[in-house]
This record gives structure tokens, sequence and C-alpha cells, in this order.
């Protein structure tokens, strides 16, 4: 499904549940739109295993074919080992897809919200960071799965 | 009483006896060893996300801070200014966002699990967020709070009541601030906790500041034993947060 390098991704703008859960983080999550969430499908260019978060960078065609280096932003290394993610299931050259919730200031960068790795496992990014509101097809989940939070 | 045995003699084995007797009653477990969850906020990825055993600790939300006039007014500008500002999206950058830890009291709710060692004369607490780091001594005595280095996690010496663990801490540092209540240099912590059942610790902390506040400020914390858990590393080698130059806001690096 996204064995093309440079798959053209779908931005998929959909009106999702806003989601207010407990503030538990590094830092407040607002500065991300959580109601508007995309999907990316594109190449990773680098996986960073760190703190304060983990990140994804991720080389993604527009609506134009251009590609834009995103940076998605995941927890934190402590939170994704608990919910069952490892250091080194994702490698520079996988084809990913990820749902996000994009910054508001319009930069190439979002919150994870469930990725999709090349082997068809897909993984949440802890109940802090919130639910996906829509599917790896862009469409709404009513009464959206809530990634595991309680 | 023997000739060999002079009364300096009896004087040195008092010496060297009573650290020792000290240090048994100091070291004797009481069964905070291990790793807990904060209890009852809880949320996928941040502790055991396991079934907790049934429990009614009444832990009621932590209440507004006795603060004096002259700030109280100030305080709750503030945090509702944060909070206006936080729901347009634009979070106000603090010491999180700048990769700086909780300090005390914070850290003793901190956002993940932390780990309680008990060792002789000593008792030890690591919050695996930032990893925060305190020490709570047996045979030692609190400093001046005037006169306390400033410090996260300040200074706390502990002690034994029945079951429960007392402990007072000084020489917090100004600007690590609870709930963005500012304090004095000679605000004090006066911590008690105690074991509930073998599952649950409960934690009444209690601030006196006679500069700030015009009464004590007490609320209850809770945590949920985690027996399995093993605490992992935190450094925060990776941040792209930076505060707004013009809007001074939580930032992210995108390039």
């Amino acid at each position: 499904m996204h064995s093309r390098k440079f798959r053209l991704c779908s931005y998929l703008l959909v009106t999702a549940l806003a989601w207010a859960g407990p503030g538990a983080s590094h830092h407040s999550f607002s500065p991300f739109e959580d109601e508007v969430q995309i999907v990316l499908s594109g190449t990773v260019t680098s996986f960073q295993w760190t703190n304060p978060h983990i990140y994804i960078e991720l080389d993604a065609a527009d609506e134009n074919g251009d590609i834009k280096n995103w940076l998605i932003e995941c927890a934190n290394t402590t939170i994704l080992n608990r919910v069952g993610w490892k250091w080194n299931m994702i490698k520079p050259g996988d084809e990913i897809l990820a749902i996000v919730a994009p910054l508001r200031n319009g930069e190439p960068a979002g919150l994870l919200k469930r990725v999709r790795l090349p082997d068809g496992a897909e993984h949440g990014n802890g109940g802090p960071a919130g639910p996906a509101s829509i599917d790896f097809d862009g469409n709404p989940l009513p009464g959206a799965d809530r990634g595991g939070e309680r | 009483m023997p000739k060999s045995v002079t009364p300096r003699v009896v004087a040195m084995i008092a010496l060297l006896a009573a650290p020792a007797m000290f240090a048994q009653e100091t070291s004797q477990l009481r069964g905070l060893n291990g790793s807990w969850e904060r209890w009852p906020s809880r949320s996928a990825g941040l502790g055991s996300d396991a079934a907790p055993p049934p429990v009614d600790l009444n832990i009621a939300p932590i209440p507004e801070p006795p603060l004096r006039p002259e700030y109280l007014d100030d305080w709750r500008a503030e945090r509702a200014e944060i909070q206006r500002l936080t729901e347009q999206g634009l979070p106000p950058a603090n010491n999180y966002s700048a990769c700086i830890g909780d300090g005390m009291p914070a850290m003793m709710q901190g956002m993940f699990p932390m780990e309680v060692l008990e060792t002789p004369g000593q008792i030890t607490i690591i919050q695996e967020a930032y990893n925060q780091v305190r020490r709570i001594y047996f045979d030692d005595e609190l400093p001046p709070a005037e006169d306390a280095e400033p410090r996260f996690a300040g200074h706390s010496v502990g002690r034994w009541e029945g079951d429960t663990l007392v402990v007072d801490t000084v020489g917090v540092k100004d600007y690590v601030e609870f709930q963005n209540v500012p304090h004095s240099h000679l605000m004090r912590i006066n911590e008690r906790l105690r074991l509930v059942g073998d599952d649950y610790m409960v934690n009444e902390v209690t601030i006196v500041d006679p500069e700030f506040l015009t009464a004590p400020w007490t609320w209850t914390w809770a945590y949920l034993r985690w027996p399995e858990y093993k605490i992992q590393e935190y450094i925060c080698e990776n941040n792209r947060y930076f505060r707004d130059p013009e809007l001074g806001y939580q930032r992210l690096r995108v390039d």
C-alpha cells in the first residue's frame, strides 16, 4: 500500500472530537491542532529515540507532489517502552503511514496519533498524546478509540 | 569494674555502638521499597496500565493556596492567563519546556513512576521523569531555611513516627514553583507518608511559608505499588522546544 517511494500523501482534513485528556507530558500539546488530523505517507529519514520526545522525520509529498520533510513528535522513550514500542522498530528508509495532528502555525510538523509500519503493525502514541480521530484511509472514527486512554 | 575496662573504653564502645544502634533504628525496612506509580491520575503509558486493587482513599483535589491577599489576585490572574493562552495553542514557556524537572514538592507526583530505596540512615526517591533524585537523611539535621543552599529537591531529613515516615524539607529554589505558587526561601515542606494496605501509599503534604502564605497549604497525594517495574533512564538530550521570542509560547523547532 505504501511500497512506492514518496507516494503522494493524502491530506485528509477531518474534524474530530476534541480530546481533553489530563496534562501529563513534557509540555502542553495545544500548539498541535487536535481537531484537524491528517494522514501522512512517506519515507522515514530519521528516527530519534530520545527524550523529552521521540521524533520521526518523514519525507512526504503534498497534494502537488512536492516533498516536504515532516517532523513527527512522539511521546518519549519511557512511555513508549511501556506501551510496546521498541527503540529500533523504525529505521531510515521505512515506508510508513502516520496519523498526526499538525502544528497550528502551518509548519510541517505534527503530533503522532497512530503509526503503521511496513510490516503492517500499528502503534498508538500513549495516553497523554490522545487518540487518532481518523483511520489510515482518512475516514473519521465515530466515538474514536481513545488509543488506550482510560 | 576491672581495671582494664576504663571509663574511656566504655565511652569508646558507646561511641562505636551508638551509630550502629541508630542505623539499625533508621534502616528498619518499613515496606516502602520499590516502584510506585502515581494514583489516581493515570493514562496509557504513564504507569502500569493494570487494573488496580479496590481502594477508597478519598483523594480530594488540591485546594487553592492560602496566599496572602497581595499575592492571591496575581496568582489567580496568572493561572487564568496560562489557561487562556494554552487553549489558544500558545502555552507559555515554563520549566518543563526548558527541560527543567519538577523539584519539590511536584516531583512527588511526577508524571512517571518513582522508586523508593530504603538504606541505612537514608531513603532515596527517584522520579523517572528527568532522572530526579531526592535524598532523605535520618542521621542529619535540617539546615536553617534561611541558610540552606537552594536546590531543586531542597534538603530533607526524615524520621519514623510509628509506621509514618515524616519528612521535612527546606531550601527549594525560588523559581521551582508548584502550580505557579510563589514561595520564599523560608518555605518548609512537611510530608507524612504511610502505607495503606500492601498496594497503596499516601503522602500528606503541608507547606508553610511565613512570607507568602497565611496558613498551611495541605493536600494528599497517593501512589499505587508497581513491584515489577524497573525505572528507566530519562535524559533530556533532544529538546526541540524554545520560548518564542515574540509571543513567549512553547514553540517547536521544526528544521
